[in-house]
């Protein structure tokens, strides 16, 4: 089975709760697909072979080129534009969709490597850690993400996908490939905002879907939003100041017998469905 | 002299929109000819790169001038040795060409 861990909000518990659950799932494999911010690894630590990741970029001859916008007007990143008698190239904008290279009605324009980040990969007591870096500066880390679940495809046991916060393209490439989408939220009128967006895309993609409820409390407007869904909590890890020490100093939680029976719970409710 | 202003609501009597790239409207006023004229923002709901695409129009006008209180990286980038940017003051699109004129507004560093 293929969990994506999401949520709309940042820092609510993707990385805790998908690197516990990987954990505790035997031989499951970890993606850290939040490229822009990987912190997976702060957890599964061992030495890591990495691996480049390139994309192509447009280059602009400008001899050949006669400023005729259609390029850039294609371009729905907005990574060209016409500068006074040149075609400006934004290459932290650029997609690499290669459309401009179709458009141009004179062929100026050709394509260069860059290389956007890397992917590294470490053995950690069974589990395969695979995690991408997007480089400082870039501004989509889509491609990194589509390498990390493309070098996937061959695992047969479990995985876990933790995925980069929100609702945008590189949430919808962690989680193309995904059986299920574990949404994680906190209590909070923010929490739910954020949860309700992240919901609104998993239903687009007719993803099966379960919430946890980090940070829990006396709150129970996750519970309500669940309830008038029609989605079942799996999980609720209560506010603990205890785990959240466990957890910002770099261990994994569930290598303690007191928190350990939360992720197994868990794990057993979602395994229960692949049957 | 060509000045490019972004506004929130149309016309000279709008105020000035906080944001460059993402203002819902752009007043282009000419001194010469004393007339300006109110353009929409095409690219107000484009995800990335509204900057780059208003500098684009900045430059398409030929202007010379731009009363904003803020401007991002990338069209400051493109638009550098061409265009001048003026803070502007807390009132309308109006007063702010005037006092621009009479050499009121301090240059945005």
């Amino acid at each position: 089975m293929r969990i994506a861990v999401l949520s709309g909000k940042g820092g609510t518990g993707k990385t805790f709760i998908s690197v516990n659950l990987a954990y505790v799932i035997k031989n499951a494999a970890y993606l850290d697909c939040d490229v822009e911010e990987p912190n997976g690894d702060l957890y599964f630590k061992g030495d890591k072979i990495v691996k480049q990741v390139d994309v192509d970029i447009p280059v602009i001859d400008h001899d050949a080129c006669t400023l005729c916008g259609k390029c850039a007007d294609f371009c729905r990143f907005n990574a060209l534009a016409i500068i006074i008698d040149k075609v400006r190239v934004f290459s932290s904008l650029c997609h690499s969709c290669g459309g401009c290279k179709l458009v141009c009605p004179v062929s100026a324009i050709t394509e260069v490597k860059k290389s956007i980040g890397t992917i590294k990969e470490t053995e950690f007591e069974g589990h395969r850690v695979i995690g991408g870096e997007m480089n400082i500066k870039e501004e989509t880390g889509v491609k990194i993400i589509d390498e990390i679940i493309e070098i996937s495809k061959d695992i047969l046991e479990d995985v876990v996908i933790d995925c980069p916060p929100g609702n945008g393209c590189s949430v919808m490439g962690s989680i193309k490939n995904a059986d299920y989408c574990l949404l994680v939220a906190e209590p909070t009128i923010f929490g739910l905002h954020n949860l309700k967006m992240v919901y609104e895309l998993t239903q687009v993609f007719e993803k099966k879907v379960g919430i946890v409820i980090n940070k829990a409390s006396q709150h129970k407007i996750i519970n309500d939003f669940a309830e008038s869904e029609n989605i079942e909590v799996l999980l609720e890890v209560p506010f603990d100041k205890e785990l959240g020490l466990i957890n910002s100093n770099g261990e994994i939680a569930a290598k303690d017998m007191k928190y350990k029976h939360f992720f197994e719970k868990l794990a057993d409710k979602l395994l229960v469905r692949k049957v | 002299m060509i000045i490019v202003i972004p506004t929130k609501t149309s016309g000279e009597k709008s105020f000035i929109s906080e944001n460059f790239g993402r203002a819902n409207y752009f007043y282009v006023y000419d001194t010469q000819k004393q007339i300006g004229e109110t353009y929409i923002n095409e690219h107000l709901d484009n995800p990335h790169g509204v900057g780059i695409k208003t500098a684009e129009f900045v430059l398409k006008h030929k202007a010379d001038i731009i009363i904003s209180p803020r401007i991002g990286e990338k069209s400051m980038e493109l638009l550098r040795g061409n265009v001048k940017v003026f803070i502007p003051n807390d009132s309308i699109v109006k007063e702010n060409i005037k006092d621009f004129l009479d050499g009121n507004l301090k240059e945005l560093i």
